[in-house]
């Protein structure tokens, strides 16, 4: 974090429109090739398979033939935390502050060097976001030749996790600071792994902090706490719009967009009846 | 053979039936050892764990051995701090079990951790806002104040007592004792508390997740509260077993009826506490945050509502109420049940605490996890208590644990012969 | 995130300590007057001293960091080599697609493969099978340098002696006079490679090339069914606002994937309709605005149905119609006699109203298009079905208009200069083809006492593993005395061979990447050598010429170029400016301006629907994951990964079946599968998006050869459907074959 932006700090995140999303997979290649994840044997079992981003498959639960389906591709949250100061569930609980919340761009980093393996931060994370190296990675023989230099593969015995190409991000940094506009990263210069391969252009990626910026316009974060529950903050004003989880206050950079109410439904726990009364209260009124 | 060691005026048996009890529980401790060495030169792959299960059966062994070796703190401060003199008979024994449980628990933490040989950045990089940095710091230093209190026992072992030096050290450190158990139980409240908050603190698990006191969640003060009242509990039941074992009373009963008159009342105001905060974490927290109670219970036999019934009823309510009432507190029988089930009920509220809080879906669309440990997590669950024993038999050998030992079994001092 | 700084040097601590008590005996003794007694006490003490002098030093301090520092740099975790950072377009060759590609680079060496902006199939996107083909590149399990047979036993041979052995073996057979006995297998007729195996056989004097079932291939037989031959076609998806899909995974693979993924995302702004006709809730089902179940193996019926519906209501486009050949009055009796609304709805499963609101609403669309080609178009097809949905195409008119289909002459970008034929082979290339298609072929060298075929080139295919029966396929393949392969990797049909001649990857050879498969554009890219060659491969091109040369005789003077490179700058001259150096050539954009005439015969003879073999009460059907490929390779380590546990679990693969139909099946739950041709262990997912009475396995597990990651998982569906040839097309038609589920 630099002193000089703080004021006008970046606050990158995603919306993945769900009704794009066809479960293909290539964000999760995309995103497995970008940051040098490992594979192991057996990958079936999927609790101990390293997916920084993974697509969970989402059905309405009705019989044949009135059964649905839609993807849901998690990467890391980003999660704010609370009120959005940055106490994210896994940053805060951290005892060797190895993962940590960028102020400058709200990004949720990990230390591959500094964590010890305690995995409290995998217990603290609800989206299951975050991924133990229960075995040293291992490429066969030739293939660490494709590894990239801009992200250190990881030892066995630590946490990893989605980190926004966080590579990318420093790369647009130096291209802004090379073109003399340091503190304006272009839109395009940073984009995520995942977000360039996807075929259906379902993932949207930008500065939430930034009008100009499509992610913005899309989600229109409401900057003021939800007054129903003032631990959230920047709650989507599109009512199409939603984030896993809303209701316990993590504050996650990543947003869903469904035109299926049922998908929105999916995306946090409702008590009967309070659904209804929800699904069309969407953010504060002032502040057009 | 080794009676020049015992201490005076004790009778024990004969060193081959000693050294093949130790010789039987140190092959479980090799085993463990194996597994333990396993587990850091292979990783934690030699477990069962996984991405939802970060958090398993180790460190539910290590919040359930340091919740009862709670005792220690609890009757040192009790002994020490409210100088209730009776208690100068147990406390010995207490702080023996309570270093058995840190020491084990600091074992298992350096087990338990992917990268062992960085565990000491918890300290070098601390995160204050880390419940985990508050339990590591306070049980770093609380395990080294339980080996300042059992220093005095050591050195009162008839051999080193013969140097003057020694002697003199253990006089005087038990001058200034009281010190350390202020600073222990000091330690141990906010570690026990810390270790409640690791859950409670988890906002992201609407299981786990309690309002609290300023930075505090209230699983911290109910944990530290547990521990006080389930912890004499254990010394007891442990100094039970070793009465059995030896064949001897070791402690008078007045002490045992007081350190059971004080468990049972700390467990009950602790459970009428628990139950205020299951009702209102039910009915409030969690329908805050769309969750019904049902949502971690049903749809599961390993998961069920008996687990919360076991936990409150027959190891809260139950234990309490019979070291509570006079009568049934000075039953050996019913005192003996009351103390295993209070051993059970807080070993259990760390499981739920550990382990059931990994195994509920938090994502709507996520499904229950369960899972069943490898024989390496199991060994080296095992190795604490092998361990333990171990401690336990060789220190009550060789050194004056029970000041009413003798006096409670008169018999004339035999010389054993060489 | 980069590791911190790396200490390499080991520090070494020697602790000195006390060796024996008599050492220190005489230490005491020359104190003099500090003399004292050493006992076992003061031995302790000092002993004691010893180690708390070592803890309060320094080295322990020293060591704690520097082995911490140690686990930061385990010597066994690789360290990626840095560089210049530098960035290569070419053209991915993995599937049909034909996508363009962006490879970083850090110096020479690739580390990631993305999808190429503005490159006119894809713009930018990519599918998990062309990001992850650096695995493929840097596979283990790829062929090393050319090998020779020998009993079961693959030995390594030198490019010289597997060309001379080859020409050697190929002489033979031209000197017995019958050099039709030489027969090619390649995965596509396309490109330049293709086009070089194909003037190998024809001047070598055969007719026998063969490709294996491909979307292209199917498109072309319908195009020239209806349109003429030298025709292909192509569907305007981008632009259609109804498309009416018969099973076409559009978001599965089919096509040209990429392409179809942005035209498919793109309804979603252009509110364009799909709807999507098939017994599972694929992906694309769930993703359409409707989803239709149709018992398997009905669709040609249901394609029918809604065409006498059109007819019927008058619904069809007059100005179309009229220029019809082939008997469209005869056609219209048979739908009248065969294809009522009662009729099709039985035969469907599909309720009457439903069918014919569908074929109301897709002839009053404004741009209707009805796709054919089940799952990722390439598996086993009936000309009737592809006829019949295409009938849908030309009765609403839509033929080369925006938003309909393309009916264009298949692209001839290529002019290889005339060919050398002497008399042997005039003889031998005029004989008739022995099958139409590759499984005519294969059922006729099996059925035939006599050798039909004495040698097969086997190049980017693998019969032995794609083709239904695969069991019987190989068997087939053991009939042909040689064989020779052109495969990067010792695949099931290549394990068969008798020399493999391993190939570049695409990711390290030059070669002209036509699209095709349905896509709208015509566009021919330039794949690109992004790295030298790792291992000692040929380019399959070179590895042609070089056996054309060594036949000698007109063979040779049909293949006068120095190698490949020189052979692709000639035969692309026309393009070879711009594709040298833009990447890639659009041939052919926009609506076809011709109107293409329509020829209905082969329908109008209402030809017989093919029916699932055997008697089993449930119907076993392939599916098609867009995570699992199935061109004859296995799928990369990436791609296994991300497959769904409902898929692959451990070794085994899982089946979906509907709950009402599976009686006495547990979810998770182990079951045999058994068909008419073998059993299978499985496992079960139980799944609602499954039609009753159909199970569904997916295509692409089950390869034998050897790579731990990707190999032997789960079983080959084509180990258990076998082929049923459509008459007169020669089309392997089983889609799916009859089956039971039991409990294991």
């Amino acid at each position: 974090m630099t002193q000089d932006n703080h004021n006008n700090a970046y606050k990158f995140g995603m919306v993945i429109d769900l009704d794009k999303c066809t479960g293909c997979g290539s964000c999760m290649v995309s995103c497995m090739s970008e940051n040098n994840v490992p594979f192991k044997e057996d990958e079936s079992n999927k609790r101990d398979s390293i997916t920084w981003m993974r697509v969970y498959k989402l059905t309405n639960g009705k019989s044949f033939p009135d059964t649905e389906i839609a993807y849901l591709p998690r990467p890391c949250q980003h999660c704010g935390g609370e009120g959005d100061h940055g106490h994210s569930p896994c940053v805060s609980v951290c005892p060797a502050t190895a993962t940590d919340y960028g102020y400058d761009t709200g990004i949720v980093s990990q230390i591959y060097t500094r964590c010890f393996g305690c995995r409290y931060c995998m217990g603290a994370c609800p989206y299951h976001a975050r991924y133990f190296n229960w075995w040293d990675p291992k490429w066969p023989e030739g293939m660490e030749k494709y590894l990239s230099p801009d992200v250190s593969p990881r030892m066995r015995g630590i946490v990893e996790k989605c980190s926004f190409c966080y590579h990318r991000y420093q790369a647009a940094r130096d291209k802004a600071y090379y073109h003399g506009d340091k503190d304006h990263i272009k839109e395009e210069d940073y984009q995520t792994a995942c977000t360039t391969a996807c075929p259906s252009n379902a993932i949207t990626f930008g500065d939430l902090n930034n009008p100009a910026h499509k992610v913005h316009q899309i989600v229109k974060p409401d900057p003021h706490p939800d007054p129903r529950n003032h631990h959230v903050v920047g709650k989507s004003r599109n009512p199409k719009v939603f984030r896993l989880l809303e209701r316990l206050g993590t504050n996650p950079k990543v947003y869903y967009l469904s035109e299926r109410e049922w998908v929105r439904k999916q995306g946090d726990h409702y008590l009967e009846g309070e659904w209804d009364k929800i699904k069309n209260h969407h953010g504060t009124t002032s502040h057009g | 053979m080794d009676s020049a060691l015992i201490p005076e005026g004790a009778k024990r048996c004969s060193l081959p039936k000693f050294s093949i009890g130790m010789a039987i529980v140190g092959a479980v401790l090799l085993w463990g050892v194996w597994a333990m060495f396993l587990c850091w030169f292979k990783g934690l792959n030699q477990t069962n764990m996984n991405d939802y299960y970060g958090f398993a059966l180790w460190i539910w062994a290590d919040l359930a051995v340091i919740a009862v070796g709670g005792g220690a703190f609890f009757t040192g401060m009790l002994r020490y701090i409210f100088n209730i003199k009776e208690l100068k008979n147990i406390i010995n024994f207490a702080v023996i079990i309570g270093f058995i449980c840190y020491s084990s628990a600091l074992l298992i933490l350096a087990i338990d951790i992917g990268q062992p040989l960085r565990g000491w950045f918890i300290f070098w990089h601390a995160n204050i806002h880390s419940m985990l940095t508050e339990v590591a710091f306070c049980l770093s230093c609380y395990f080294a104040v339980l080996t300042i209190e059992f220093i005095p026992n050591i050195l009162e072992n008839r051999q080193a007592n013969k140097v003057p030096f020694f002697h003199h050290l253990a006089h005087n450190m038990h001058g200034i004792m009281v010190i350390f158990a202020a600073t222990g139980a000091f330690l141990s409240f906010f570690h026990q508390g810390s270790l409640g908050g690791v859950a409670g603190v988890m906002y992201g698990r609407p299981f786990a997740v309690r309002e609290g006191l300023l930075i505090w969640p209230w699983t911290f003060f109910l944990f530290t509260w547990s521990a006080a009242a389930y912890g004499p509990s254990f010394t007891l039941l442990v100094t039970k077993m070793t009465e059995v074992i030896t064949g001897k009373k070791l402690v008078k009963d007045n002490v045992v009826h007081l350190l059971a008159k004080i468990s049972g009342w700390m467990i009950v105001t602790y459970i009428i506490a628990k139950i205020i905060d299951t009702i209102y974490w039910a009915y409030v927290t969690a329908p805050s945050l769309g969750f019904k109670l049902s949502h971690f219970y049903t749809d599961n036999s390993f998961y069920g509502y008996w687990i919360l019934i076991t936990e409150i009823v027959i190891c809260g309510i139950v234990p309490g109420a019979i070291l509570v009432i006079k009568s049934t507190r000075e039953n050996p029988t019913l005192r003996l049940v009351a103390i295993i089930l209070g051993t059970i009920g807080v070993c259990l509220n760390r499981w739920v605490m550990v382990l059931q809080i990994m195994a509920v879906p938090v994502m709507p669309f996520d499904t229950w996890a369960l899972y069943i440990p490898s024989w390496q997590e199991v060994a080296t669950t095992v190795l604490p208590v092998a361990y333990g024993i171990m401690l336990i038999a060789l220190a009550y050998r060789y050194l004056p644990v029970f000041p009413q030992e003798k006096e409670l079994n008169s018999v004339k001092p035999i010389t054993e012969s060489e | 995130m980069q590791s911190a700084t790396r200490k390499k040097q080991a520090t070494k601590v020697i602790v000195s300590s006390v060796t024996s008590k008599n050492q220190k005996h005489e230490t005491l003794n020359f104190n003099g007057e500090l003399y004292m007694k050493v006992d076992r006490r003061s031995f302790l003490g000092l002993g004691l001293g010893a180690v708390a002098g070592v803890a309060v030093s320094p080295v322990g301090l020293k060591l704690t960091d520097d082995s911490s520092i140690w686990t930061q740099n385990w010597p066994w975790t690789p360290v990626p080599v840095d560089g210049r950072v530098n960035y290569e377009k070419s053209v991915c060759s993995l599937c049909p697609g034909s996508c363009g590609i962006s490879v970083r680079k850090i110096d020479n060496r690739p580390v990631k493969i993305e999808g190429l902006s503005d490159y006119p199939v894809n713009d930018g996107g990519a599918c998990l099978h062309g990001i992850a083909g650096l695995q493929y590149l840097y596979d283990p399990a790829r062929v090393k340098t050319p090998l020779k047979k020998n009993g079961d036993k693959f030995e390594k041979i030198s490019w010289n002696d597997a060309i001379a052995l080859i020409a050697e073996k190929l002489k033979g057979i031209r000197t017995e006079g019958t050099p039709e006995k030489l027969a090619c297998i390649t995965d596509k007729d396309q490109g330049s490679v293709s086009g070089l195996f194909r003037r190998l056989l024809e001047t070598f004097g055969s007719s026998e090339f063969y490709t294996m079932p491909s979307l292209e291939s199917y498109l072309e037989l319908t195009a020239s069914t209806f349109h003429g031959k030298g025709n292909t076609i192509a569907f305007d998806l981008e632009n259609a606002n109804f498309v009416l899909s018969f099973g076409a995974g559009i978001i599965e693979g089919w096509g040209s994937p990429v392409a179809c993924f942005k035209a498919n995302a793109s309804r979603k702004e252009r509110h364009a309709k799909l709807y999507q006709i098939e017994p599972r809730l694929s992906n694309t089902a769930a993703n359409a605005d409707k989803w239709i179940p149709v018992n398997p193996g009905t669709e040609a019926d249901l394609a029918l149905g809604l065409c006498a519906v059109i007819l019927k209501n008058n619904l069809f486009d007059g100005s179309a119609t009229i220029n019809f050949m082939g008997g469209f009055n005869k056609f219209n009796a048979m739908l009248k006699r065969d294809y009522s609304l009662s009729k099709t709805a039985k035969i469907t499963g599909i309720k009457a109203s439903e069918i014919e609101k569908t074929a109301k609403m897709f002839a009053k669309a404004k741009k209707p298009v009805a796709v054919f080609g089940k799952g990722r178009g390439d598996g086993a097809q009936s000309l009737k079905e592809l006829a019949a949905v295409h009938m849908l195409n030309c009765l609403v008119g839509n033929i080369n208009k925006k938003g309909g289909v393309f009916v264009k002459p298949v692209s001839q970008y290529l002019n290889f200069p005339s060919q050398s034929m002497d008399r042997v082979a005039d003889a031998g290339f005029g004989k008739n083809k022995t099958g139409s298609t590759v499984n005519q072929l294969f059922e006729k060298i099996d059925k035939s006492a006599q050798p039909l075929i004495e040698a097969l080139f086997v190049y980017n295919a693998n019969p032995g593993y794609n083709l239904h029966d695969s069991k019987r396929v190989k068997k087939t393949l053991d009939k042909i005395p040689f064989k020779v392969s052109f495969s990067s990797l010792l695949d099931e049909t290549a394990m068969l061979c008798d020399i493999i001649l391993p190939n570049h990857t695409f990711m390290e050879r030059i070669e002209d990447v036509p699209s095709g498969a349905g896509f709208a554009k015509t566009v021919v890219g330039l794949s690109k050598p992004i790295i030298k060659p790792l291992l000692n491969t040929k380019h399959p091109g070179d590895s042609v010429i070089l056996i054309a040369k060594a036949l000698g005789g007109n063979v040779a003077k049909s293949f006068e170029w120095a190698n490949y490179d020189q052979c692709l700058e000639s035969v692309t001259s026309n393009i070879w400016s711009p594709l040298s150096k833009r990447g890639f050539v659009v041939i052919s954009k926009g609506v076809p301006a011709y109107r293409p005439l329509v020829n209905v015969s082969f329908l109008a003879q209402n030809p017989a629907t093919i029916n699932a073999k055997g008697d089993y009460a449930l119907t076993l059907i392939p599916i098609d994951n867009m995570r699992l490929i199935n061109t004859g390779t296995a799928s990369s380590p990436f791609a296994v990964k991300t497959v769904s546990d409902t898929v692959i679990k451990g070794k085994d693969i899982v089946v979906e079946i509907n709950p009402l139909t599976a009686i006495g099946l547990k979810d998770k739950g182990f079951a045999t599968l058994t068909t008419p041709l073998g059993k299978a262990r499985v496992k079960i997912n139980i799944n609602e998006g499954m039609m009753p009475g159909v199970i569904g396995m997916v295509r692409g597990l089950g390869h034998t050869f050897d790579n731990k990651y990707v190999s032997n998982i789960g079983v080959n569906i084509n180990d258990l459907i076998g082929q049923v040839i459509e008459p007169g097309s020669g089309l392997d038609a089983a889609f799916g074959i009859k089956a039971k589920l039991v409990a294991a």
